[in-house]
C-alpha cells in the first residue's frame, strides 16, 4: 500500500474536478462507504497491532488531508462558479434614470411650521376660525362698522349667502377674527396664534387675492406694550435667523388696536440682494398694537382687569424676504418645478 | 396726502430739513411714503449751445459746442430740438444721471469726442419726457444751479394718513402735530376777516333736510367778481403738487381743501337758482360732474338741487353746469358739515373719490367750518374783487366738546414705562388738549375739536406715547409659563398641526410634492363638481375665481396640466387646505393627484400605476396617523368625482375618513391632455386627534417561537366586501392569528359572473409555546368551516 501514491491520484483527480458534482464522486470515490481510503482503513483490522498503529496513524493523516483539499476545492469551485454566474448579470448601469422633480413641501408650509414652533416656545397655542366670515366677526366686533373709512383699507371678497343679520358672509381679510372667536369662547388669560387663509380682491406681483396671515393675542392682566415689542423683535429675530436686528416700531392705526403700531425691520442691498437687519431702508413686516378695549368689551372681557396686545403678520411677505422671492402668484400656481426650487424637503421640514 | 416744504412752512417755524421732517412724520404716524428732494441736482448747470454742426459719420447726431460758464465742451447729441443759443441743463464727465442710473463718461462716439451730456427731462426723473433735451425759456446765466433754473428747490413729500387722522387731510393740521413733536412752533393763521358784509345773499337756503346728511351749511354771495387766472404764488402751489391751475375761484377753493382740509365748493350764482334745498336724489336722477361724467344717482344720495335740477353731490362733487368759469360774475360759496357715513355711503355707491369725500367721511373740523368761509371769503374777494354778502345759514352748528377722564396711570399699565404726570400733560397740551382738572393722579381732557377720533382714556394714551416715541417703549418679553404649555400640549389645533406635518413627512418621502392652491372654483369646476351656489363669490376678480371650492380635485388637475405643459409625464401633487361644503361648514382634507402616463414601456417603470397601488398609498398615509385602513368601513364611493367602479369611500360610523380612486373620465374630458389620474381625499378631521397623537404600536410579530403561514382560497359573492372577511378570520382566533394577507384576486368566466377567487395567507403563531401539528390543522379546519359557512364560500382546492 502506497499511501504517497494514494495521496498523488486523489489529489490530481481533486485539482481536475471542474465542477462540484465531479468533485463530490471525487469524494464518493475515496472517503465514501466503499471510496479507497475507507477501504484501506477497513481492511486495518487484518493487520497485527504494531502494523494497525503505524499504518493506522498514516492512513487517518491521509484521510484528513483528503478531507481538506476537498473541502478548499469545494470552496474554489463555488467561488468559480458564482463568479461565472454574475458575469451573466451583469446591468447597463449607465442606463439614464427618467427624469424626476424633487418632491418638497412648500415653503409657507415650512413658515406654518417656524411660526407655530417659534411662538409655541413662548407659550403660544394655536387657534384656528374659518375663511367665510360673517360681518360681524370679521368687522364690526372688530371696531370696524359700516361705512367707515377703516373698511376700505380692506378690498373685501363678498359672498352672495347672507348671515343672521342679513349681511353678506365674507372672506376674512385677516385672521383678527379669530381674536374675537377666542375671547368669546375662552376666558382670559389667553395666548393664542392663528395661522390661516385670508383673502382680499387685488392681484399684482406682490398681492394675491388669497395669502397668509398669523393673528397673535395675548390677553391677562398686564401683558403691555413692552411685551408686545419684545415678543415681535424676538419673533423675528429668531424667524429670521438674524441676531443683531435693526427695528422700528412706528405709531399706525387699525380700529381694533388703540395704540396701534407698525413695525419695520431695516435692510439694505448687498450684491442686488436685501440683506435684512441693518441699513438704512425700512421694510413693513408686521402690524400689531394693544388691543382696544372697546374689542374686549365686545367680548365681555373685563377691561378693569384684562388687556393685552395682538398682531398680525403676512406670512407671504415675511417667507418671500426670508427666501428672497419676489413674485407672490408663484406660490399658488401649482407649478412643481417651483416647488422643487423653493420647496423643502424632508430633512429641512 | 402731497405737500412742499415750502407750504408747509407757511403754517410751521422750523429749522429742520427736509429729511428731518420726513423721519418725524413718520414717528408721528404720518408715515413718510416718498421725500422728493432735488437738491442733488445741483451739480447740473445751465449751459448754452453756443454753435453746432453735424456729426460726420452719424446723420441723426450732432457735434454741440457747449459753455457751462466756466469751459467750452464738445458735446455729441442726438436730440432733435438742437440749436444755436439754446439754454439747457448741463451733465459733466463723470456725474450720475439718475434717470438713466448711469455714471457719464467721457469717451468717443462714432469717432467723435464727447465731453458730458445735455439733459432731457426723462435722464433728470422730473417727467417721461424724451422728445428733446430741456430748454430753458428763462434767460439765467450760463452755470446757474439745475435746483434754481428748474425751480425744484421745494422737496415735496407725500405722506400716509390713516382713516382716523382726518385732521392731517390738510397741511395745517400736519404742521400743528409737527409742532407738538417738537418739530417747530405753529404759525397764526394770516388772513383778514371781512367786515364790510354788505348785503343779504340773494340766493337762500330753504333745507328739506329729510335723511340728517347734513347737520350745518353756511354761505356767502360774491358780487362782481372778476375770475381769472390765479396769483402766481397760488399757480405755483397747486402746480408743486402736480395740480392743473384752471381759474382763480376753483383754484382757492382746491388751495383751501388741502391748505386747512376743509373742502367747500362754488357755484356760478348765476346758474343756480335763489332757493338751494339739500334733499335725496330721485329715482333715475342724473348729474354730470365736474370729472366730466354723468353719474345716476339713487335715493340714497344727497344733492343740491334748486327746484328740480341737482346742483351737486353733497360732500363729492359739484355739477358741471353750476361751476364757475372765467366768465363767472357772481358767486355762492357753500361751506357745509355733512354726515360723514352718508358721504361714505355715497361715494362708494357711485365709485366716486374725490379730495372732498376723502374729507368728509372722515369727519371734519367743526370749528373749521367758520375759519373756511372766513379764509376763503378773504381769498376770493382779494383775488378777484366785487362785494361779499351776509351770512346765509341752515341747520345748526353744535359745540364741538368731548371730555375725557384720565388716569395717569394708565398709560404706566398700558405701555409698561413710568411717565411722570407733568410730562404726560405736557405732551397733551402741545397737542392743543386742554388740561381741565387735575391731581397726582388723574385729570380731565378737553379734546381739540379737529380730534374727533380721540374718543376713550386708550386714545389719550396713544396721544401721549406717539408724541413721547415709540421708541422709548422698553422691550421685555413674557415667556411660557407651565399653565401655557400645558395649554400647547392639550390644544387640539396643535395637535392637528402635527399630525398634517406627519402626513407632509410621509406623501414627500412618497415623491410627492406640496401645492397650495387657491380656495376657489372657476365657473367651470362648479358646474361639474356641483359645490353650494350660494357660495358664489359677489366681486370676484375673475370667471377662474368665482366660487369657494367643495373639492380640491379641479384646481390640481389644472395644476397637472400646468405641469404636464411645462413636460412632466408624471405628475404627483398633494395640498392640505380647507374645501367648503356650505357658509357654515370648512373642512380642512388632504386632497391628492397621481396623474400618470399610460402604457409607459420603460425600464423603470414596469407596472403601471392603478386603483390598487392607490390603495396602498391610502393605507399608508392612515398608517402614518397611527390607524390601520381595514379598520373601516369600505363602499364604493358614489361621488360623481370618481370612476364608480374604481373609487372607495371608507368610514368610521357615519364619518368619511377617505375616498379614493380613478378620477371620473368626464371630468378627464376637460383635461384632454392628461391620462390616468388618481386621486385620494383624506378627511383627517374627522378621525380622532388622540388617537392620531398617541405612540404608534403596530402589532408586530414580537414573540419568539416559531410561526406558521398557511393559504386558503375561496370563491366568493362577487360583491363580498373583503374587509369583513379579513377582519372576521382575524378574529376567529385573536391570540394565534397574526396576520391575514390577501394576495390574490381572480376573476373568470369559468368561476361564473357572480364569483371571485380569493386567497390569503394567514400566519400563526402563539407566545406560549411553539404550535403542533394538531393544534395548527385544528385550527386550519376551523378557518375553513367557519369562513365557509359564514360568507356562503366555496373552499378552493
Amino acid at each position: 500500500m502506497d499511501i504517497k501514491k494514494v495521496l498523488n491520484e486523489v489529489t490530481k483527480e481533486i485539482e481536475q474536478s471542474s465542477s462540484q458534482q465531479e468533485l463530490q464522486n471525487v469524494k464518493v470515490a475515496y472517503l465514501g462507504k466503499k471510496g479507497k481510503i475507507t477501504e484501506l482503513l477497513k481492511s486495518l483490522k487484518d493487520l497485527s497491532l504494531e502494523e494497525k498503529k503505524s499504518s493506522g496513524s498514516k492512513l487517518n493523516l491521509l484521510r484528513i488531508e483528503v478531507d481538506n483539499l476537498i473541502k478548499n476545492k469545494f470552496n474554489d469551485l463555488k467561488i468559480e462558479e458564482i463568479n461565472s454566474k454574475l458575469k451573466n448579470e451583469y446591468l447597463d448601469i449607465s442606463f439614464p434614470p427618467p427624469n424626476s422633480i424633487a418632491s418638497k413641501a412648500h415653503p409657507i408650509s415650512k413658515t406654518f411650521d417656524e411660526v407655530i414652533n417659534i411662538f409655541g416656545s413662548m407659550g403660544y397655542s394655536v387657534a384656528e376660525g374659518p375663511d367665510i366670515e360673517t360681518d360681524f366677526f370679521n368687522f364690526s366686533a372688530l371696531n370696524i362698522p359700516e361705512n367707515h373709512p377703516a373698511r376700505e383699507m380692506q378690498d373685501t371678497f363678498y359672498i352672495d349667502d347672507k348671515d343672521k343679520e342679513g349681511k353678506p358672509y365674507v372672506l376674512r381679510t385677516h385672521t383678527s377674527p379669530v381674536q374675537i372667536r377666542t375671547l368669546l369662547n375662552q376666558k382670559p388669560p389667553v395666548k393664542i396664534i392663528a395661522p390661516g387663509r385670508t383673502y382680499r380682491c387685488d392681484s399684482d406681483s406682490t398681492h394675491s387675492p388669497m395669502f397668509h396671515q398669523v393673528e397673535g393675542l395675548f390677553i391677562n392682566e398686564n401683558a403691555n406694550m413692552g411685551d408686545l415689542k419684545g415678543t415681535l423683535i424676538e419673533f423675528c429675530k429668531q424667524f429670521f435667523n438674524v441676531q443683531n436686528l435693526k427695528v422700528r416700531f412706528r405709531p399706525s392705526y387699525f380700529p381694533f388696536t388703540e395704540p396701534s403700531a407698525e413695525m419695520d425691520i431695516a435692510y439694505e442691498i448687498v450684491n442686488n440682494k436685501i440683506q435684512l437687519g441693518q441699513g438704512d431702508r425700512w421694510l413693513e413686516i408686521l402690524g400689531c398694537g394693544m388691543v382696544n378695549p372697546i374689542v374686549l368689551e365686545n367680548c365681555n372681557v373685563d377691561t378693569n382687569t384684562y388687556q393685552g396686545f395682538a398682531f398680525g403678520v403676512g406670512l407671504d411677505r415675511i417667507t418671500m424676504l426670508k427666501y428672497g422671492l419676489t413674485d407672490i402668484r408663484s406660490f399658488f400656481s401649482g407649478n412643481l418645478n417651483w416647488i422643487a426650487s423653493n420647496g423643502f424637503t424632508i430633512g429641512e421640514f | 396726502m402731497k405737500f412742499s416744504y415750502s407750504w408747509l412752512c407757511d403754517h410751521l417755524e422750523t429749522d429742520k430739513n427736509a429729511n428731518e421732517i420726513g423721519e418725524a412724520l413718520t414717528n408721528l404716524g404720518l408715515e413718510l411714503e416718498s421725500l422728493t428732494d432735488y437738491s442733488e441736482y445741483s451739480k447740473f448747470v445751465v449751459a448754452t449751445i453756443k454753435d453746432f454742426r453735424k456729426h460726420p459719420n452719424a446723420d441723426r447726431l450732432n457735434i454741440c459746442k457747449v459753455d457751462d460758464g466756466t469751459n467750452t465742451y464738445q458735446v455729441i447729441c442726438g436730440a432733435n430740438n438742437v440749436k444755436k443759443g439754446l439754454k439747457g441743463i448741463f451733465a459733466k464727465d463723470g456725474m450720475y444721471i439718475p434717470g438713466t442710473q448711469i455714471n457719464l463718461k467721457k469717451g468717443k462716439i462714432r469717432g467723435e469726442i464727447s465731453e458730458g451730456m445735455l439733459l432731457s427731462e426723462r435722464e433728470l426723473n422730473l417727467s417721461d419726457d424724451h422728445e428733446g433735451i430741456i430748454e430753458l425759456l428763462d434767460d439765467f446765466e450760463n452755470g446757474t444751479s439745475a435746483v434754481e433754473a428748474l425751480k425744484l428747490n421745494d422737496p415735496i413729500f407725500e405722506i400716509g394718513i390713516t382713516p382716523n387722522r382726518g385732521d392731517c387731510l390738510g397741511v395745517r393740521g400736519v404742521a400743528r402735530d409737527l409742532s407738538a413733536k417738537g418739530v417747530g412752533k405753529l404759525k397764526p393763521l394770516n388772513f383778514k376777516k371781512i367786515n364790510q358784509l354788505e348785503f343779504a345773499s340773494p340766493i337762500i337756503w330753504n333745507i328739506n333736510n329729510d335723511d340728517n346728511s347734513c347737520e350745518y351749511v353756511v354761505s356767502r354771495y360774491f358780487k362782481n367778481v372778476n375770475n381769472s387766472k390765479s396769483p402766481e404764488w397760488l399757480q405755483k402751489k397747486l402746480i408743486s403738487l402736480g395740480l392743473r391751475p384752471i381759474n382763480a375761484l376753483v383754484d382757492i377753493t382746491n388751495y383751501i381743501t388741502i391748505d386747512l382740509g376743509r373742502p367747500l365748493h362754488v357755484f356760478d350764482a348765476d346758474k343756480i337758482g335763489k332757493k338751494l334745498d339739500m334733499r335725496l336724489a330721485n329715482a333715475n336722477e342724473r348729474i354730470l360732474a365736474l370729472d366730466n361724467k354723468e353719474y345716476s344717482l339713487d335715493k340714497n344720495t344727497t344733492v343740491i338741487a334748486d327746484g328740480n335740477n341737482a346742483l351737486a353731490i353733497a360732500g363729492i362733487i359739484g355739477g358741471d353746469l353750476s361751476g364757475c368759469t372765467d366768465d363767472t360774475k357772481n358767486v355762492f360759496l357753500e361751506v357745509a358739515l355733512f354726515n360723514p357715513n352718508s358721504v361714505a355711503q355715497t361715494g362708494r355707491s357711485l365709485g366716486i373719490n374725490s379730495d372732498a369725500r376723502y374729507r368728509f367721511e372722515r369727519g371734519l373740523d367743526k370749528n373749521m367750518v367758520i375759519e373756511g368761509l372766513e379764509y376763503a371769503s378773504y381769498l376770493i374777494n382779494k383775488i378777484c374783487g366785487g362785494l361779499v354778502s351776509k351770512n346765509i345759514e341752515a341747520g345748526k352748528l353744535e359745540n364741538f366738546e368731548h371730555k375725557i377722564n384720565y388716569n395717569f396711570d394708565y398709560f404706566n399699565k398700558t405701555i409698561g414705562l413710568e411717565l411722570d404726570p407733568q410730562k404726560q400733560i405736557k405732551i397733551l397740551k402741545d397737542l392743543k388738549f386742554q388740561i381741565n382738572k387735575s391731581n397726582e393722579k388723574e385729570c380731565e381732557v378737553l379734546v381739540p375739536s379737529w380730534r374727533n377720533d380721540v374718543k376713550n382714556k386708550i386714545d389719550i394714551v396713544e396721544e401721549i406715547i406717539r408724541i413721547y416715541g415709540y421708541e422709548n417703549i422698553k422691550q421685555s418679553v413674557p415667556s411660557a409659563s407651565i399653565d401655557e404649555i400645558d395649554k400647547i400640549d392639550n390644544s387640539s389645533s396643535n395637535k392637528k398641526f402635527k399630525s398634517i406635518k406627519k402626513l407632509k413627512k410621509t406623501l414627500i418621502s412618497n415623491g410627492i410634492s406640496e401645492v397650495i392652491t387657491f380656495s376657489f372654483h372657476s365657473i367651470r369646476a362648479q358646474e361639474i363638481l356641483k359645490g353650494d351656489k350660494s357660495l358664489k363669490i359677489s366681486n370676484a376678480i375673475s370667471d377662474d375665481q368665482s366660487y369657494m371650492r367643495n373639492s380640491m380635485i379641479f384646481n390640481h388637475l389644472e395644476s397637472a396640466e400646468l405641469n404636464f405643459k411645462k413636460g412632466f409625464k408624471n405628475i404627483q401633487l398633494f395640498e392640505i387646505g380647507p374645501i367648503y361644503n356650505s357658509s357654515q361648514s370648512q373642512e380642512n382634507i388632504l386632497s391628492l393627484l397621481i396623474s400618470t402616463e399610460e402604457n409607459t414601456n420603460s425600464i423603470y417603470k414596469s407596472e403601471e400605476f392603478n386603483f390598487y397601488s392607490l390603495t396602498e398609498l391610502t393605507s399608508i398615509l392612515i398608517s402614518s396617523l397611527n390607524f390601520d385602513i381595514k379598520q373601516f368601513n369600505i363602499s364604493r364611493s358614489t361621488s360623481n368625482t370618481y370612476h364608480p367602479g374604481q373609487s372607495a369611500e371608507l368610514f368610521m360610523g357615519k364619518k368619511l375618513i377617505a375616498r379614493y380612486g380613478k378620477v371620473h373620465p368626464l371630468i378627464m374630458e376637460e383635461f384632454s391632455k392628461l391620462k390616468n389620474c388618481y386621486a385620494i381625499e383624506l378627511f383627517f378631521e374627522n378621525l380622532p386627534i388622540d388617537s392620531i397623537s398617541r405612540a404608534n404600536n403596530i402589532n408586530i410579530l414580537d414573540s419568539q417561537f416559531q410561526f406558521s403561514e398557511k393559504d386558503f382560497s375561496f370563491l366568493f359573492e362577487k360583491e363580498q366586501n373583503l374587509y369583513e372577511v379579513q377582519r372576521y378570520v382575524k378574529g376567529l382566533d385573536k391570540n394565534l392569528i397574526k396576520n391575514v394577507e390577501f394576495f390574490d384576486l381572480y376573476v373568470a368566466k369559468d368561476l361564473g359572473d357572480d364569483s371571485k377567487s380569493v386567497t390569503f395567507r394567514i400566519t400563526i403563531q402563539s407566545k406560549e409555546k411553539t404550535l403542533e401539528e394538531k393544534d395548527l390543522e385544528q385550527l386550519h379546519k376551523n378557518i375553513l368551516e367557519k369562513v365557509s359557512n359564514k360568507f356562503k364560500a366555496k373552499i378552493r382546492s
